[in-house]
């Protein structure tokens, strides 16, 4: 078991056990707010039909999107796509109102993989994880803390987490894990 | 091995010894034994001292509604527990008990003393012996009756166990895995539904387990019982043992408390003592099953009386005689089975009392069969022996008259005053229950949750009855959750069903009034007590519970509550139901604080955050102080410098050259959208439309009552974009409140709000050199002053990160607060230190920045305000936008009272002697020499030394402050009467030339 700092390094935190922890590269994260009527205009400026079904994703290679609310989405993308995406939103800000804001640093993601992953997030989290397909994810809470939930694989999920609040998640998923090793 | 362990009975491994201590001396068990069971195989009855008599007592029942085994069992440093059930506990090699409430040892109690003042010890007597003085109650009476009386001593040590929690999702959730839970589990999981079943015993099974005779399907119970289990799992129920349902809450969520380690010899230090189960279950099944009840009788507390159907239950679950020679004394047919089992075991029943003139004749010609002695129509009218039962006095009963009494000697007494179903957890949910009148007890009615209750928790009786009505409620569980099942129908030969007759107290030819007969065990409520509640005026059960504490203690009257009504019933005159019944609540069985707590314990008690530059304050030093849930840097204390020293030193650096400072922690919310500048005109008490983009303003936000929330410093980045920033403990408030009036009042606005908080690291640099630190870093922006004055924001780089770099200052100083990505936070502080280092740059904490700022009068939302603060109040009138329609509290600030003369405002203060600190939070009075109490005037909200002002400062709220300028006023303190000067409240360059470049 790797001690995770505030520095937040990339790499795996448990790596062996029942349930492995990993800290996942920083991505380009942004939030995006938009009215119904100008979700065609704006999924076509960012190349991805966004859902609108609440905890549905919709990707496009490396830029995935995540519905979070009636009129919230998260997108995910390479760094390196920042720029293109800002300005293809810009373009269609005059006809398309919305709003877009960068939030790469805040949060930090932790890859959470193993044959009891889903298990696992029962410790803190109170939703019934059954219930979020393969390919979904919701934004719900862990140990009291707001978290976003991508579910990849029935089971693999990545988390993403405030960072002021993600050692102590992190803390609760490592004592988890340490506890079904015991198993 | 004893005389009372019948080899080869019972599900205890015959095979494997275990040894244990009680009270020092060594006992042997077997695996699968519990406390008692194992005491009672060594012929040991008496496991403790009741409550407030002293009473020698042994254990009355075989499960966790057990009211006087209560022992201490310990494994070794820190891992005490008092007030464990001995009934529950199960031994393992090493374990140590002890006996609780008793001095110098279990057989010889010098408390016991209070046995023979009984008289004086009656319902109410506390109440009316210790009331006067009335100051002796806390320092005397309590003391002294808390010391007297009790159960086992609080554990003192720091608990080194940890403890888990989980979060459960479920179909149907069973509660008790006896026939009808079994049934009902069977039920649902060939619907295919999600089911759980739990008990809290260490095997499932329940009453089946006490009774192997019984036949199931053409199977004996046990083999039924291991069957079904294995069906259950090959259909993927979660079967889940030691684990009790303490509570019943809204929305079907039950709370499970699961005993993982207690059991074990050794535990392997991961695993953890207890888990707390959380569960969400779409319908519940509550098979908790029914309570035997205890007769009422003089001496009914002796260690040897036990209920009947424990005693069964140590015979077939445990292998344990319970005593040589035995007298029943009944109301229902389920104790003469008992009789039968312990007498074909080898224990001589001396007699089967029944308070029945005819019992069943089947089971007549059964004790018959055996020669046993039956005695119907009988009553119990005492009991001898000091330690242990030696003889019960019994007396026939004719019409209302009670015969001669006969003495018949004995070591156990084994009582059934029949059975009395559990309807806890259905009490939580507040579902009503209605009095049935043929079977003497309340049975469920209206429910208040999605739940099905069986067997007999709903009053049913017998093997049969109460599997067939499991497999009904399994399947209208799932029918519920739109499935269909169709319930087995269960055959059971050698079934034992039965009925009974409820009791008060039984009836005595002895004086009523010196009967000891025990109503609550384990609070050492008496039938006379409860009567002597309703002669002193007492007429609803909920006032007989207070005044008498019956049904009080740690079992919650499982076995009191309805013998306690028969008798509160009796003596008022009125039927049961007319008296009531108390409610149950949650936990159902005592529950540790390790499990409520679950992973909440040491470095995990509460979330801590930190921000990115916190590392860099830890590794060089930083005190801290909690602001909300962040931990801050405080100060930077310096070779053994206090607190004073280190801030003075701070502060000055600061003023003279430059300081840096971690405020991180500001909340901050994006506002975007074409009416963006049109939310902030309604949010703010402030105009924003004529402030240009690359312009800063101070916000001031108001509730709708008119007084001040929050406030910081926004700026405009584009027409529709401003970067908001909030009070550290205020970010997700004021986002809410936000998002309240965004998405209830003005859903027409075209304008969102993001958290970005946690975006940006903040770091302030302030002090005449401030500019000369950071401008080698900035890239793409002309930091003159005409270009970039007081009061401005520009996106740019600094130190080669994005930035958002505002020129502000909340110390009086010029000052710029650059916000970089989080991640870049430490690199760019760890830059501008080093740079800033020709210039003696100084981190500052909290602390200095509360004192530089007080130095000019800035406030503090939440130090200087409490919610009861205006704008003007505050001395803020100029924050307002007075040309604006509306914003939100402007229709509160035009209420009478907050435009009224004389309210309290915030002035500063110089105490005279300008020495003297004031204590923040002291009171201030305008003359010190008015009678007590006096007329208070105000308050100190802020208080300082400072260096700048040479003196120290403060801030106050005060009655009709404004207008007192230059008068004195005075602060009583304990020891002196302190007085100051009322001032404004900017201390430091009133003029703010320092703000320029």
């Amino acid at each position: 078991m790797t001690v995770l700092t505030h520095a937040f390094t990339p790499g795996p935190i448990v790596a062996s056990g029942p349930v492995k922890l990993t800290l996942m590269a920083p991505v380009a994260r942004f939030s995006l707010r938009l009215r119904a009527a100008n979700i065609p205009a704006v999924s076509k400026a960012i190349g991805v039909d966004l859902a609108t079904t609440v905890g549905a994703r919709a990707a496009n290679g490396t830029t995935e999107t995540i519905c979070l609310g009636p009129d919230e989405w998260l997108i995910i993308a390479k760094p390196d796509d920042t720029e293109t995406l800002v300005k293809a939103c810009a373009d269609v800000y005059a006809s398309a109102t919305h709003s877009l804001t960068e939030v790469s640093a805040r949060e930090v993601t932790v890859r959470i993989e193993g044959e009891r992953a889903a298990e696992l997030l029962t410790i803190g989290c109170p939703r019934d994880i059954d219930t979020i397909p393969v390919g979904g994810g919701c934004r719900t809470v862990i140990d009291g803390v707001t978290v976003v939930l991508w579910r990849d694989a029935e089971q693999s999920f990545r988390m993403d987490i405030w960072r002021s609040f993600a050692l102590h998640v992190i803390d609760l998923l490592c004592t988890g894990c340490k506890e079904f090793a015991a198993e | 091995m004893s005389s009372f362990r019948v080899s080869g009975r019972g599900r205890v491994d015959h095979t494997q010894p275990i040894q244990f201590t009680f009270d020092g001396k060594k006992i042997k068990g077997f695996k699968g034994d519990t406390v008692a069971s194992a005491l009672l195989a060594n012929g040991i009855h008496l496991m403790g001292r009741s409550f407030k008599y002293h009473r020698p007592r042994g254990a009355v029942t075989a499960g966790s509604e057990e009211p006087n085994a209560l022992v201490g069992t310990r494994r070794g440093p820190g891992r005490f527990e008092p007030n464990t059930r001995a009934t529950v506990q199960e031994i393992w090699d090493g374990l140590q008990v002890n006996s609780q409430n008793r001095y110098p040892s279990l057989s010889f109690d010098i408390g016991a003393i209070n046995d023979k003042a009984y008289m004086l010890f009656s319902a109410g007597f506390y109440y009316k012996t210790f009331m006067w003085p009335k100051s002796f109650w806390d320092k005397v009476y309590e003391p002294f009756i808390r010391a007297a009386a009790g159960l086992g001593v609080s554990p003192t040590e720091p608990d080194p166990d940890h403890y888990a929690s989980r979060y459960l999702h479920t179909d149907v959730l069973i509660i008790g895995a006896g026939p009808a839970g079994l049934a009902a589990a069977v039920s649902a999981a060939r619907a295919g539904s999600r089911v759980t079943l739990v008990d809290e015993n260490p095997e499932a099974g329940g009453s089946l387990l006490s009774e192997p005779s019984a036949m199931i399907e053409d199977m004996p119970a046990w083999d039924w019982v291991a069957k079904t289990l294995a069906e259950l799992k090959e259909l993927g129920v979660k079967v889940m043992t030691r684990t009790t349902a303490i509570g019943y809450y809204h929305q079907n969520m039950v709370g499970l408390c699961e005993k993982l380690t207690d059991h074990l010899a050794s535990p392997d230090g991961e695993t953890p003592r207890e888990r707390m189960w959380r569960v969400r279950a779409k319908q519940v099944v509550l098979a908790q099953g029914a309570l035997e009840k205890p007769l009422v009788f003089d001496g009914n507390d002796r260690p040897g009386v036990m209920l009947a159907g424990s005693a069964q239950t140590y015979l077939n679950r445990y292998g344990v005689r319970v005593g040589n020679k035995a007298v029943i004394v009944t109301s229902h047919d389920s104790a003469w089975y008992a009789a039968f089992d312990l007498a074909d075991a080898g224990t001589t029943i001396a007699a089967i009392m029944d308070t029945r003139a005819e019992p069943n004749g089947d089971l007549v010609a059964e004790a018959t069969k055996r020669g046993i002695r039956i005695m119907a129509g009988h009553t119990v009218t005492g009991t001898e022996g000091r330690l242990r039962i030696k003889s019960v006095r019994v007396n026939p009963i004719t019409g209302s008259s009670v015969g001669a009494a006969e003495v018949i000697g004995c070591d156990c007494l084994l009582m059934s005053g029949g059975w009395t179903p559990s309807l806890h957890l259905f009490s939580h949910t507040k579902g009503t229950l209605k009095w049935d009148e043929e079977r003497q007890t309340f049975l469920p009615d209206h429910k208040a949750e999605e739940c099905e209750i069986a067997g007999a928790g709903r009053g049913l009786w017998g093997i049969e009855a109460v599997l067939n009505d499991g497999a009904e409620m399994g399947a209208a569980a799932v029918k519920s959750l739109g499935k269909t099942s169709k319930a087995a129908s269960y055959a059971v030969a050698n079934d034992r069903p039965g009925t009974g007759v409820s009791h008060k107290e039984l009836p005595t030819d002895l004086d009523a009034g010196k009967a000891r007969a025990f109503v609550d065990y384990q609070n050492d409520v008496t039938a006379k007590d409860l009567r002597l509640a309703v002669r002193e005026g007492m007429r609803s059960i909920e006032h007989v519970k207070r005044y008498t504490t019956n049904g009080m203690a740690t079992d919650q009257g499982k076995m009191s509550n309805i013998n306690g009504l028969n008798i509160a019933s009796d003596a008022l005159g009125v039927p049961q139901p007319k008296v009531g019944l108390t409610t149950f609540r949650p936990p159902y069985t005592p529950t540790t604080f390790g499990a409520f707590c679950g992973y909440h314990k040491g470095s995990h008690f509460e979330v801590t955050r930190k921000t990115p530059i916190d590392s860099w304050a830890e590794e060089n030093g930083a005190a801290y102080e909690p602001v909300s849930l962040w931990r801050r840097a405080w100060y930077f204390p310096k070779d053994g410098e206090d607190m004073h020293a280190a801030v003075s030193r701070e502060c000055r650096a600061t003023r003279a050259s430059v300081g840096i400072f971690d405020a991180s922690t500001l909340g901050k919310i994006e506002v975007v959208g074409p009416d963006a500048v049109e939310f902030m005109n309604r949010m703010y008490t402030n105009p924003w439309t004529k402030l240009a983009p690359g312009r800063a303003r101070y916000g001031l936000l108001l509730g709708d009552d008119g007084f001040i929330r929050d406030d910081g410093v926004i700026g405009r980045l584009a027409d529709d974009r401003f970067h908001v920033t909030t009070t550290t403990g205020g970010a997700a408030r004021v986002l809410n409140m936000m998002e309240d009036y965004l998405q209830t009042e003005w859903p027409d606005l075209d304008v969102w709000l993001t958290s970005t908080t946690e975006q940006w690291a903040t770091i302030a640099l302030n002090g005449p050199n401030a500019r000369k630190v950071l401008e080698p870093f900035v890239e793409g922006l002309d930091m003159s002053d005409e270009a970039f004055p007081h009061m401005s924001v520009a996106e740019c780089r600094v130190g080669g990160f994005p930035a958002r770099l505002f020129r502000i200052s909340f110390t009086g100083e010029v000052g710029f607060e650059v916000n970089v990505p989080a991640h870049a936070g430490r690199a760019l502080w760890e830059m501008l230190f080093e740079a800033g280092k020709k210039y003696d740059i100084c981190p500052y904490g909290t602390e200095t920045m509360h004192v530089l700022r007080a130095e000019k009068g800035y406030i503090i939302v939440g130090q200087d305000t409490d919610g009861t603060v205006t704008p003007h109040d505050a001395g803020l009138s100029w924050a307002i936008g007075k040309m604006k329609p509306d914003f939100v509290g402007k229709r509160g600030l035009a209420r009478p009272d907050l435009v009224a003369e004389g309210r309290k405002q915030l002035i500063g203060l110089l105490t005279e002697d300008g020495k003297t600190k004031l204590e923040e939070g002291a009171q201030i009075v305008l003359d010190p020499n008015q009678p007590k109490p006096m007329k208070m005037v105000g308050h100190v909200t802020s208080s300082y030394h400072s260096d700048a002002a040479g003196r120290p400062i403060a801030m106050a709220l005060l009655e009709d402050g404004f207008n007192r300028m230059g008068e004195t006023i005075y602060i009583p303190m304990p020891d002196r009467v302190i007085k100051a000067t009322v001032t404004g409240t900017v201390f430091f360059d009133p003029e703010g030339a320092r703000l320029k470049l």
